[in-house]
């Protein structure tokens, strides 16, 4: 007798919404990273145009975190989109989202100029300097992230075929259930 | 449970690009973020030849001379042109750490807009840092456009620009002014490539076309 193990998330919330968040949101970090990988001297030289921390001092740490950042933004967005480890991946996004905005409120409060380089030297929607448009697209994309974070990757995604079954509130403040159904016991009454 | 597998996820992704990123850094040209150590500040004055402005009805029109030179402005009358010796200019008015600023309205070891648009006449080479809208938009008359970013994005272009002007050239690059890093980034850039005589305009565009000095407007030729 096999059971399988039924999700929460209905098929139809895994295809119209989350599959397509997923993708929408980790093709966003995914693009972003492709432009800035090869244009770290570039980079650097934006996070230190942030002045959240002193360049001179720890030079070391702002070329630290020009290496490191694209290739965390590459690795997410790409376990985001193929649904692997894919709650890890939102919140892995949705940090990194906040310490953008901290980091954008930075330079608006203390009236720095400086470039976002936040998909190197392309522009999503908002320009190159930094401003509060920059701060309102990481809320929007903070939006899905939250959802992806409390949903789950939904039905198409690794984390279903590898049988990590998403285990959810049934119902607001209750305590996490996974739903099983015993497909023979349910043919044998038919 | 959940919280422990979902924690360990994001710690396994932050191991990953930790391991990534050093690779890269290993095999990656070396990041480089110091301070220009822009050399000798007594250095002569190294340009092309005195310039004076165009004509207002050519401004936007023209596009600059191969080598930062309007011909038709040497054929000026000499008189119309001040030019300083090197020997004239203040010490101060080329990048040195120790250098003290004379006018406080610019960071210090950085160009007053006087001394700027001295150099200009003289013929030295201007480099805007700016963002390509905002050099479209508006220039130092015959001033390039090579902001750092660009070697990164589009080498070709930058380095097009680099070999219109000599590495012993005297090179005043400007930005948006004040806090702006623009400047020294391009600076960091060309002090890599081997110039020896890079100047940076603490007042910005905007101070620059408020003084009523030479302007004009249209893309890189």
């Amino acid at each position: 007798m096999s059971r399988n193990e039924i999700p929460r998330t209905g098929m139809t919330e895994s295809i119209l919404l989350q599959l397509p968040l997923r993708v929408l949101l980790g093709g966003v970090f995914v693009y972003a990273a492709y432009n800035k990988i090869p244009a770290i001297q570039s980079f650097a030289e934006a996070i230190k145009g942030f002045q959240i921390v002193d360049s001179e001092t720890h030079s070391g740490l702002i070329v630290m975190a020009a290496f490191v950042i694209p290739w965390f933004e590459l690795i997410a967005g790409l376990m985001l989109i193929v649904g692997f480890r894919a709650r890890s991946a939102a919140l892995g996004i949705g940090l990194l989202l906040a310490a953008f905005i901290y980091a954008l409120l930075h330079v608006i409060f203390t009236d720095v100029d400086a470039d976002c380089s936040c998909f190197g030297d392309q522009n999503m929607i908002c320009g190159s300097t930094v401003g509060w448009c920059q701060v309102i697209r990481n809320t929007v994309l903070l939006v899905p992230t939250v959802y992806l974070l409390w949903r789950g990757p939904g039905r198409v995604s690794l984390d279903q075929i590898f049988g990590k079954t998403e285990q959810i509130p049934a119902e607001p403040g209750k305590a996490t259930q996974t739903i099983t159904y015993d497909v023979d016991a349910d043919a044998s009454r038919a | 449970m959940r919280c422990m597998q979902i924690t360990s996820g994001l710690l396994s992704i932050i191991g990953a690009a930790f391991l990534f990123g050093t690779v890269h850094a290993l095999i990656a040209k070396p990041v480089d973020i110091s301070k220009v150590d822009l050399g000798d500040a007594n250095k002569p004055v190294v340009g092309a030849e005195p310039r004076v402005p165009k004509t207002d009805a050519s401004k936007g029109t023209e596009t600059p001379p191969e080598n930062g030179v309007d011909e038709t402005s040497i054929d000026e009358p000499a008189e119309q042109v001040v030019i300083k010796t090197p020997e004239e200019m203040p010490t101060d008015a080329r990048i040195d750490e120790n250098a003290s600023g004379i006018d406080a309205s610019v960071p210090e070891g950085t160009l007053t807009l006087q001394q700027s648009y001295d150099l200009w006449e003289q013929g030295a080479y201007f480099v805007d840092a700016r963002h390509e809208h905002e050099f479209e938009a508006g220039h130092i008359e015959y001033a390039f456009w090579l902001p750092s970013t660009l070697f990164d994005t589009d080498s070709d272009r930058a380095f097009a620009v680099v070999d219109r002007m000599p590495p012993d050239a005297t090179v005043v690059i400007y930005c948006v002014g004040g806090e702006c890093d623009a400047s020294h980034n391009t600076a960091r850039r060309l002090k890599q490539i081997g110039f020896s005589d890079l100047r940076i305009m603490g007042a910005g565009y905007d101070d620059w076309v408020a003084a009523g000095f030479p302007t004009e407007e249209g893309g890189q030729p």
